[in-house]
């Protein structure tokens, strides 16, 4: 079979629907990951632009720009979107274009789950949105404290939009992180061992079981708050026999690891980037994955640091100040493995490798203020100040947004198939560069002057007007920068000329296909022998396309890959995807329906919409459900594998024993709940005969 | 699915220990546990014992990563968990240090 019929069947088998059908039925990770990041940035650029309503509003004393309770609702909606709607979502979005490419397989675990993750995220951040168009969006700050955020202080609906929009954008983030899993443990080339697995795949593998075990905690705080907010059950609610601290707990096991699963995968863009623009390979990979693992195990460690000022004990205080600042070791290995990264090879000034210098400069000074208000003492005086916020904004935006941007750059020429003709994004990065260093800057000086975080107006003789304003300009500054690199990216996407393949000289395995990809990946599937196959084999694209590798004849209109032993990367099962289907998106309007019944509090459509949810789920196993056996298949150089279906230990049993992963930390949150009320709430367990409000 | 368990059991083993140390220290001042053993206060007592179980737990975890037994086959995961098992001790030295170092339930 010639290269080019072989392409024409394989895409008549892989493509998505034409025109706008594709969007609801496409379950193609190439299709997905884009809608993931084109959605994400879209909630960055809403973020952003209310990130410049709060700077207009604290640029001069007593200004009226923005009244106390619309303020309250643009400060909640920006920290909310940026965290929830655009941070891991872009992960995600990344993560889901990019891995089956980087690991040399046609696409992830299960695809179908990937377009009902991407459609719940899509309904849920718009129940969001709806909420701040109707100016009824959250109000209570982007960790939502109770009793702020309880039915006392917080009687509206807006609370319950928060409570309940990002537990159902959280689902997405579960099934991400799932099919992320075991994507990543499975489904790659033939060969590629442990030891050779691209970096970014391990940071993503980390990231994936960080969100198993770290989002759970802040399900159950949600559903807990929203239960007492509801129906009168005490949890948060002093007078009820709660105790509100439980909320800080439960928010911050989920908080403190968020900002590693926000910079482990920004991470894994930098060591894939940065090699390549040094003209070298990753020094210390082996450092580089143990460093990986200890940080993500000491962020869940770090919890109570964010609460240092609600009174615990001395020694408790003390063990979480000193985990603290343990974290500055696994980070600092990475940090010095990047840098001897650039002393051994030739870096070269391109534009990704700006962005990464980027990251150098700010993500160090937001560790360094981290170690700062990791010891006890300087966290009582800086804490709820602006100092804190700016040192959020230097770890997230250095420590994500500069390494997606370069992320971004690096990888558009794959996703377009184009090469960069207007020169817009170093003037951009400029702009970015110093306008974020002027507003953060002045927010640490603001901070330790006294300024508290989240306050609408000052007053004149406070003396931070002028440090104030020029954090305003700054902020202006970094927003046009912002605006630049949309433009550029978008005019690089319809008007750039067409670019050669692998223009960045890369070696991993995604520059290894046709830009922009085809809906397949990979005509036949590589079999690999070192972390970087293309720097092996220059030719391997031309040998992959004429189908010497695995599977390279398409046979029966099935959309196979297959998988391999999680150790060695041996092939050792076959697997055939389903096809495009609206079952994900009818799946997830369901879910949302049962979402919106509470929120709306019509509780009478609750069981039908779970009723709706179990005969879609039914419907989804059903409709793969073979009615004869399917013997072991050959798949090309000469190895035969039996079908996954037909063996005990199939992607679905793997897939299962990761959500039993994140079911098993919501229960043991639970328990950790019940012990907390049991050991500091004297009013808890409430005594029989005062039932809570609802079931008197 | 061994050789990442193998990667991750010293930090994991850190966590539950980690946690469970912060949870007795909770517990102990929550219940107002008091008593006296070997002349040292029962609090104090319980604190270090912990302590110094999960301090001996972890080095049994090291010395198992390094034993032929069952250490992994493949050198790149026997190297990573070497070092997840030293991360793992220091990680559970360091941060549970406070129980011989500072005041409970204060």
């Amino acid at each position: 079979m010639r290269a080019l019929e072989r392409h024409r069947k394989l895409t008549a088998i892989w493509a998505s629907e034409s025109g706008l059908k594709s969007w609801f039925s496409t379950v193609n990770h190439t299709d997905l990951g884009r809608m993931f990041l084109v959605t994400a940035f879209f909630f960055f650029i809403i973020g952003g632009l209310l990130a410049m309503l709060i700077r207009a509003q604290l640029a001069t004393p007593q200004s009226a720009f923005a009244g106390p309770e619309i303020y309250n609702q643009i400060f909640t909606m920006h920290g909310t979107i940026m965290m929830f709607l655009f941070a891991i979502p872009t992960f995600e979005g990344l993560a889901i274009y990019l891995l089956p490419k980087i690991l040399g397989t046609r696409d992830l675990a299960f695809p179908r789950l990937t377009a009902y993750g991407f459609w719940c995220y899509a309904f849920g951040g718009a129940m969001l949105l709806i909420a701040m168009v109707l100016g009824i969006a959250p109000d209570g700050g982007w960790f939502m404290y109770p009793p702020l955020s309880s039915s006392i202080y917080s009687p509206g609906i807006n609370t319950d939009f928060w409570l309940i929009g990002i537990t159902f954008v959280e689902i997405s983030a579960i099934a991400a992180a799932v099919e992320i899993t075991v994507s990543i443990l499975k489904y790659r080339a033939p060969g590629m061992s442990l030891d050779k697995m691209p970096i970014f795949a391990w940071y993503a593998l980390i990231t994936a079981l960080m969100i198993l075990t770290g989002f759970p905690p802040l399900i159950l705080g949600s559903v807990l708050l929203e239960v007492e907010r509801a129906f009168g059950f005490p949890f948060f609610q002093v007078d009820l026999g709660g105790d509100s601290l439980l909320w800080q707990h439960l928010f911050w096991l989920f908080g403190h690891p968020e900002v590693y699963i926000l910079f482990l995968p920004a991470a894994g863009v930098i060591s894939t980037v940065l090699p390549v623009m040094c003209r070298t390979t990753i020094l210390g990979y082996g450092w580089i994955v143990a460093a990986a693992v200890a940080l993500a195990f000491l962020s869940f460690g770090l919890w109570v640091h964010h609460m240092f000022t609600t009174g615990i004990p001395h020694m408790g205080l003390a063990f979480l100040s000193a985990a603290s600042t343990l974290v500055a070791v696994p980070t600092g290995v990475q940090i010095f493995a990047w840098i001897g990264t650039m002393w051994k090879g030739r870096p070269e000034l391109r534009l990704p490798m700006l962005h990464l210098l980027g990251f150098f400069f700010t993500f160090v000074i937001g560790g360094l203020t981290g170690v700062m208000v990791a010891v006890v003492p300087f966290d009582w005086q800086a804490h709820d100040t602006a100092f804190i916020t700016a040192h959020l904004h230097y770890v997230l935006f250095g420590g994500f947004v500069f390494p997606i941007f370069a992320g971004l750059y690096y990888w558009l020429p794959h996703v377009t198939g184009r090469r960069r003709f207007f020169r817009l994004g170093e003037l951009a990065f400029a702009l970015v560069f110093i306008g974020f260093h002027v507003t953060f800057l002045a927010m640490h000086w603001v901070g330790l002057l006294g300024q508290r975080r989240r306050i609408p107006t000052y007053a004149p003789e406070d003396g931070w007007t002028t440090i104030n304003l020029i954090s305003s300009v700054g902020s202006f500054v970094l927003a046009i920068g912002i605006g630049m690199i949309l433009i550029d990216v978008v005019l690089h996407a319809l008007t750039a000329t067409r670019g050669r393949r692998n223009p960045w000289g890369a070696g991993t395995l995604e520059w290894a296909m046709t830009t922009p990809p085809p809906a397949y990946n990979f005509a036949s599937l590589p079999q690999v022998s070192s972390r970087e196959p293309l720097a092996d084999d220059p030719d391997l694209a031309v040998r992959l396309a004429k189908g010497e590798g695995y599977l390279g004849k398409p046979r029966n209109g099935w959309r196979e890959t297959l998988t391999v032993d999680i150790a060695s990367g041996k092939p050792d099962m076959h697997v055939i995807y389903p096809a495009n289907t609206r079952l994900p998106i009818l799946m997830s309007a369901v879910t949302g329906v049962f979402f919106l019944s509470l929120l709306l509090k019509f509780y009478w459509t609750v069981p039908l919409a779970v009723a709706g949810v179990v005969f879609l789920a039914w419907k989804w196993v059903w409709i793969l459900g073979r009615r004869d056996d399917l013997e072991a298949l050959p798949v090309g150089l000469g190895v035969t594998l039996p079908n996954a279906a037909m063996t005990g230990r199939s992607p679905g049993w793997w897939g299962t024993v990761f959500l039993l992963t994140a079911n098993a930390t919501f229960f043991g949150s639970l328990l950790f709940g019940f012990a907390f009320l049991w050991t500091v709430a004297p009013g808890w367990p409430r005594r029989s005969g005062s039932l809570p409000r609802s079931l008197n | 699915m061994t050789d990442v368990l193998r990667i991750l059991i010293a930090p994991l083993v850190w966590l539950a220990a980690f946690s469970a140390v912060y949870g007795l220290h909770g517990l102990i001042c929550g219940h107002s546990i008091e008593g006296v053993v070997f002349g040292l206060p029962l609090q104090r007592v319980l604190l270090i014992a912990a302590y110094s179980f999960a301090v001996l737990l972890q080095v049994g975890l090291l010395v198992a990563l390094y034993l032929p037994r069952f250490s992994s086959t493949s050198t790149f995961v026997r190297f990573v968990s070497h070092a997840t098992g030293w991360a793992g001790l220091v990680a559970t030295g360091w941060s549970l240090l406070p129980v011989i170092m500072t005041s409970y339930c204060v």
